[in-house]
């Protein structure tokens, strides 16, 4: 043996890495992503806290609420409704520094956000993807991706306006 | 599959780490890519192990090839001089490792932190096996050496 196991060198999957394994394992997924104006230690707080950030960047999310907070496996999970189209659509989210996964009750609809400091934490990249992961739905994609994309350009805005 | 790859990390990392080296996370990437898009024609959970650990290794040996610290040219691994190591005074894993081809750098971890048997190794590498001990005696002479400069 060489020595203790500590010595040897050990790769790391940050948080946007680890959304874009997701982004490129679903079918049909729609992903953003891209350097926000605004720094790490403001943008991410402003994004954890869902009930406040998600309706304002997502067009099709009018209200979040969240019902329940707990921590499961280290990492704070919430139950959380996303009204869209007037239907209270209920969520399971794990919420980590920097990663947060939205599964939709029935699994039929996930969102991942993921974000880590740029320019040494003076803005922040920023990674946003959607999916509808069932059979066949492969065909939603461009419709997913404009989707993506507005809520991705709304962030942009308001990251460059302070939130 | 979020929860698939957490528990994951720690191995693919040390794997990938130690293989690809600065690559490393960029290996490791492309691993749980490559593990989602096919898990599903894993048709034994029981082989999960090392199914991951093949992809990973194939990964990093690709992802350190696309580097600059190849010192070694593969094909002068089944015989030949012991890879040129840099000096260092202080003992430094890392380093010793940098000096070794990255096929080297997966046959130790194969051995010494999997655990593989040399016949285990040779079948994931695709190589004979009297040419994973070879590469292995290179390695672990090169740490030997770094050891007791």
């Amino acid at each position: 043996m060489i020595g203790p196991d500590r010595l040897w060198p050990v790769a790391s999957l940050g948080p946007i890495a680890r959304a874009r394994t997701l982004g490129a394992s679903i079918p049909g997924a729609a992903w953003a992503e891209g350097i926000l104006d605004a720094p790490y230690a403001t943008t991410w707080p402003w994004i954890a806290d869902l009930e406040e950030s998600v309706p304002r960047f997502d067009s099709q999310v009018r209200k979040v609420r969240v019902l329940e907070r707990s921590t499961r496996d280290g990492a704070p999970r919430l139950r959380i409704t996303a009204s869209t189209f007037g239907v209270a659509v209920p969520f399971d989210v794990r919420l980590e520094n920097g990663f947060c996964l939205m599964q939709a009750r029935a699994r039929i609809y996930l969102v991942v956000m993921a974000a880590e400091p740029h320019d040494a934490g003076a803005r922040t990249r920023f990674f946003h993807l959607e999916a509808v992961p069932l059979p066949g739905t492969r065909l939603l994609h461009n419709h997913l991706q404009r989707v993506v994309d507005a809520d991705f350009a709304n962030l942009a805005r308001l990251a460059s306006q302070g939130f | 599959m979020d929860a698939l790859v957490r528990a994951l990390i720690p191995y693919v990392g040390r794997v990938c780490g130690a293989i690809a080296l600065d690559r490393g996370d960029d290996a490791m990437q492309e691993t749980f890519i490559a593990v989602l898009r096919n898990i599903r024609s894993l048709r034994e959970p029981a082989a999960l192990h090392g199914w991951v650990r093949r992809i990973a290794v194939r990964e990093a040996i690709r992802a350190a090839r696309g580097g600059h610290e190849e010192p070694v040219d593969p094909g002068a691994l089944a015989g030949g001089a012991v890879a040129p190591i840099d000096v260092a005074t202080v003992v430094d894993v890392r380093s010793t490792l940098a000096g070794l081809a990255p096929e080297q750098r997966a046959i130790l971890v194969l051995r010494d932190v999997d655990g593989l048997s040399e016949a285990q190794a040779a079948d994931l590498l695709g190589v004979p096996e009297g040419t994973v001990k070879s590469r292995l005696h290179r390695a672990r002479s090169a740490f030997t050496r770094k050891w007791e400069a």
